[in-house]
């Protein structure tokens, strides 16, 4: 790590806004945790990338010498992507160039995202995103020697999909039952921050350990919105012309019980009581509040993302002041036919983020909304082929007004391999850990220090934690 | 048969002998009389867990309710009984040998004659199957299997366009459903769609020039999902004292090099041009398969050694592993019977698949004595004592939440629904949405499953208690609201065929239950028994009893009020606790 200014992601609040961050932390650093800021809104929005995306094919080295190291190393997947109609994106001269404000840290090196990222290109460029580089589980800083000498520091299950996802997600492997996102929203929870707290922590894609708390629970939408009994909206269900409000309100009964039941009775029933008590809500406020002009992709994620910001929009009604959000996109275990797949994806990526990004604008909260990426684990810098394999650090896309935008933080290594940050064929050993990279997203979110402790307890593994500007 | 109430809360006195042979004598006594007689040479109670030795081959009608539960998609017509008189080891020995229901032949001639590519055709065949195919405990275990060794034609997947690879592929987990999992593992590291599915299709040898490695897509998640896991495992499927991790990268990285060289046959780069090749087995291409040395858990093979002997070794070693009975046990464990076993239960799993034989409660024998040997797994899964507790005993972390899919399969065999036309019903096509049944079968997101074997669900009191429920992963306060829409839907005949119209192929065959339909109370044991194995709770049968009572019988529209009085208490019975949580 060369500098402490690249690891600060978060600018302060905007004017009028308090003062976060090392600010709160240097007030509050006394008093015991349970101090979440919760004024104004703020607002996370997790997307997971599944399979793990390959950060040698989405952040290029630009620079004519790391440039040809690159090609070199990758030979038969640069062909594959001559070969794909309209050629190579990956042409030095069709990359988009990124002008980063520390440039000055990478010396003569210079860095470039691909042209289906080109939404995201502007975004970068014109101060409202940035990239975290070299992200990724560790227990401790590691480098090649440690991770060779010292294997009881390496995380646990290393390269394993389902296990990197939940460190990611919850700083552990599978099994682990809190993620940061629901340690996060529990904190919010924890100092009253949303009148209902049944919408403080949505995921648009399933369950995911990410958004789990000890209070948090996570509410699901899908990207149709939520959905609602059937049965207990239609009064026909009991014959033509008949409408008995006791055998509704017994079918509702029914429906929601769990009492006396075995643990998974009662886990279905809880689940199947918040879906009738919360959806039919969520539904109605969604639609009184004003529609949002900004054009969606047509993409899975895009539509999950539209359906975070309609929620967004109806923040106040919904009564929520803190919100972490959830969505996922997959296909990125991109072992085979990487040329074919990829671009596609990341055109998908970009669209949706891009949209996203204009509808706060549009809602007037783009310095409240920070969206950030995720994804099991980066991938081989060497090749199989026409693919690549598991690897383990990655690099990130942190977008919002709220960002110390156009930057590119951390190290990101040669596109070589056996350097100090290579476990073995370019699996990148992190050199910013997930904890580094959540905390200033935690203390931004209004967490005290004793909060995000409690979130990231191995953050006081890793050196002076990251500060909010 | 002595008449069971299902409305009785009290159970008829268990009488447990212990040592007594089973005999057609006793057998007809115990019908006759409502005894119950053990037929465990073995030790038929287990004083432990309190479980009626009876049970192990002479069920009561809420027994065999139970043991069908777990051994098929569910009962339907009079299975029940006849379990009952049947015994469960003859019934066991007869489902071995009923001939399988297979997938490919009836892919491909719908495909001939509607000349379509059909995403949902091997689905198709699978939901008609299901319904009403013979061979339920060959299909019920090859659904198990197509769980744990995942492929899927998930949107974005290589199979996505693929039936007839997929209809192999299910074709080999039903054939060698009571085979040997050797076997079955070698049939699916040679298949086409397993191949396509996990990326080494095509796989070849380092080339130094380009600099160009194996894929290790399947070298890992072969150790990790197929056989062994990550972690060092006992006998009873929990982590050793002191447990390492099984493999490191580099044994992947070894491991990957046994996987270069398979191609479809008529050419490594153009076998796919020739018809047929998604259901024939791959072959070797010498020439790009690694000549280097592989060395991996612990076992070298030469420099120079051949693609299939390579295969051959390597898949010794896989199923050879300590971890691999344990791991498979307990999977399958937790698809047919119970989400957290007890270790003694996997233990005793584990060791019928290592020995390769179980004894059957009638003394009869089943598996070869071979290691793997699948018919003496599932035996020894669906007759342990701790898979036939008696329901009405059962302890609270016993059981597991029965996914979508089988409670859909379940409630279609209840009602002898027409389902010879699948392919008709547009709902079928795909259950994946989180408004339908939130999961399809073949159609996983990942070759992780549906759930993971893991999952303990956040802010739920299982998890509070440290138990796992694979099947909570997909439940949300989404997908259980689709369950309920979709079965609405169904429970009412209304769901549109394939050009939108109400009433398609699903039709459920309601005529007993109209029958009794003007007693409310005589209809929910009916529904008590064929869906809940007498398990409804009273509260559950109050409620519905109080519904029903809503909906008088009108002289000048009896027909049309009998019919919503039996499809409303049909959605309350599959939506209650005792239908969704099996036990």
């Amino acid at each position: 790590m060369r500098s402490m200014s690249r690891r600060n992601f978060l600018k302060a609040a905007s004017a009028g806004g308090v003062v976060a961050g090392s600010g709160l932390a240097t007030t509050l650093g006394g008093f015991a945790a349970r101090a979440a800021d919760t004024s104004g809104y703020r607002a996370l929005v997790c997307v997971f990338l599944k399979g793990g995306l390959d950060c040698h094919d989405t952040l290029f080295p630009y620079d004519t010498s790391s440039y040809n190291q690159y090609t070199n190393i990758r030979p038969t997947l640069l062909s594959s992507y001559q070969a794909m109609d309209g050629g190579s994106t990956r042409e030095r001269a069709r990359l988009l160039e990124l002008n980063p404000l520390n440039a000055a840290d990478y010396g003569s090196r210079a860095f470039a995202l691909p042209e289906e990222f080109s939404g995201i290109h502007n975004l970068f460029e014109s101060g409202h995103a940035s990239i975290a580089s070299n992200v990724g589980p560790l227990i401790r800083p590691m480098d090649r020697n440690t991770y060779n000498t010292s294997s009881s520091d390496r995380p646990s299950k290393l390269f394993s999909h389902n296990d990197q996802q939940s460190t990611w997600m919850a700083l552990a492997p599978e099994g682990v039952r809190f993620g940061w996102g629901g340690r996060f929203a529990d904190a919010a929870l924890g100092s009253n921050a949303n009148a209902n707290p049944v919408f403080t922590s949505i995921s648009v894609s399933g369950n995911e350990v990410f958004l789990s708390g000890e209070t948090a629970f996570q509410y699901q939408l899908d990207s149709k919105g939520a959905q609602v009994v059937n049965a207990l909206e239609n009064a026909n269900l009991l014959g033509s012309g008949r409408d008995s409000s006791l055998a509704l309100s017994l079918l509702d009964e029914h429906l929601r019980d769990g009492a006396s039941g075995s643990l998974f009775q009662q886990d279905v029933a809880s689940v199947t009581a918040r879906a009738i008590d919360s959806n039919a809500l969520f539904n109605d406020t969604l639609e009184a509040a004003a529609p949002l002009a900004t054009a969606f992709p047509n993409s899975g994620l895009g539509s999950k993302l539209s359906r975070v910001a309609k929620a967004i929009a109806a923040r106040g009604p919904l009564g929520a002041s803190r919100q972490v959000f959830y969505v996922d996109t997959g296909g990125f275990d991109t072992h085979s036919n990487q040329a074919r797949s990829l671009p596609g994806l990341q055109r998908q990526i970009d669209e949706a983020v891009s949209a996203f990004y204009a509808a706060t604008e549009e809602l007037g909260v783009e310095n409240d909304v920070t969206l950030f990426t995720a994804s099991d684990f980066g991938r081989t810098l060497i090749i199989n082929g026409d693919g690549t394999d598991h690897g383990w650090g990655g690099h990130h896309l942190i977008v919002g007004g709220a960002v110390n935008g156009q930057r590119i933080f951390g190290d990101v290594p040669p596109p070589t391999v056996d350097h100090s940050q290579d476990s073995g064929r370019g699996r990148l050993i992190p050199t910013m850990s997930v904890e580094q990279f959540a905390a200033p997203l935690g203390r931004w979110f209004g967490l005290s220090e004793g909060e995000l402790l409690t979130a990231l307890p191995r953050l006081s593994n890793f050196s002076s934690a990251p500060l909010i500007v | 048969m002595p008449f069971i109430s299902y409305l009785s809360e009290a159970r008829p006195a268990q009488r447990i002998t212990r040592g007594v042979r089973a005999s057609t004598i006793i057998k007809t006594l115990s019908a006759v009389a409502g005894l119950a007689l053990a037929g465990c040479s073995d030790g038929g109670g287990d004083a432990e867990s309190g479980i009626a030795g009876s049970s192990l081959n002479w069920p009561t009608e809420e027994q065999a309710g139970q043991f069908l539960v777990q051994s098929t998609f569910g009962p339907s017509g009079n299975e029940t009984t006849s379990l009952v008189d049947q015994g469960i080891s003859s019934w066991l020995l007869a489902e071995f040998e009923k001939p399988e229901s297979f997938f490919t032949a009836r892919v491909r001639s719908r495909q001939i004659t509607e000349d379509r590519e059909d995403r949902s055709a091997p689905s198709d065949v699978f939901w008609e199957s299901a319904v009403v195919g013979e061979d339920q405990l060959r299909l019920r275990m090859a659904y198990a299997l197509s769980q744990i060794l995942v492929v899927s034609n998930a949107n974005g997947s290589p199979l996505q366009n693929e039936p007839l690879a997929l209809a192999f592929y299910m074709d080999i987990l039903t054939r060698n459903a009571f085979g040997n999992y050797r076997d079955l593992l070698e049939e699916v590291t040679y298949s086409p769609a397993m191949a396509m599915y996990l990326t080494y299709l095509r796989n070849r040898k380092a080339n130094p020039s380009s600099g160009s490695v194996p894929d290790e897509n399947y070298a890992r998640e072969i150790m990790q999902l197929f056989t062994i896991g990550l972690v060092e495992l006992g006998r009873d499927g929990l982590p050793a004292p002191g447990a390492q991790e099984t493999y490191t990268n580099e044994d992947v990285v070894g491991l990957a090099k046994v996987f270069t060289g398979l191609s479809h046959d008529g050419g490594f780069w153009g076998g796919d041009a020739v018809d047929g090749w998604e259901y024939e087995r791959l072959v070797v291409y010498p020439e790009h398969h690694s000549e280097a040395e592989k060395s991996f858990l612990g076992l070298t093979i030469p420099a120079g050694t051949g693609p299939e002997e390579s295969i051959d070794r390597a898949l010794d070693q896989l199923v050879n592993h300590p971890n691999t009975g344990p791991f498979i046990a307990r999977q399958l464990i937790q698809r047919l019977v119970t989400s957290n076993p007890q270790p003694a239960y996997v233990e005793r799993v584990a060791t019928a698949f290592e020995t390769g034989e179980t004894r059957l409660p009638n003394d009869t024998i089943v598996g070869d004595g071979r290691r793997g040997d699948l018919r003496a797994t599932i035996a020894a899964i669906l007759i342990d004592p701790q898979a036939r507790q008696d329901p009405s005993s059962v302890p609270d972390d016993f059981g597991k939440v029965r996914e979508p899919v089988l409670r859909f399969i379940h409630w279609a065999r209840a009602f002898n629904v027409d389902s010879a036309r699948a392919q008709e019903e547009r709902f079928l096509d795909d259950t994946s949405d989180v408004d339908r049944l939130g999961q399809h079968p073949f159609r996983s997101r990942s070759v992780f499953n549906f759930y993971r074997p893991g999952y303990v669900a956040p802010g739920t009191q299982s998890g509070g208690a440290g138990l796992s429920g694979p099947e909570l992963q997909i439940t949300n306060e989404s997908t259980v609201v689709g369950y309920i829409n979709t079965m609405t839907q169904f429970v009412r005949d209304d769901t549109p065929n394939e050009s939108g119209a109400s009433g398609a192929a699903f039709r459920p065959n309601y005529a007993p239950e109209l029958e009794l339909a003007d007693d409310p109370q005589a209809l929910v044991n009916q529904l008590n028994r064929k869906l809940t194995y007498g398990r409804m709770r009273a509260a559950t049968r109050e409620r519905i009893i109080s519904v029903l009572n809503e909906i008088p019988i009108r002289s000048d529209r009896a027909d049309e009020d009998r019919e919503t009085r039996v499809q409303t208490a049909v959605l309350m019975a599959v939506t209650s606790p005792a239908f969704i949580v099996q036990q």
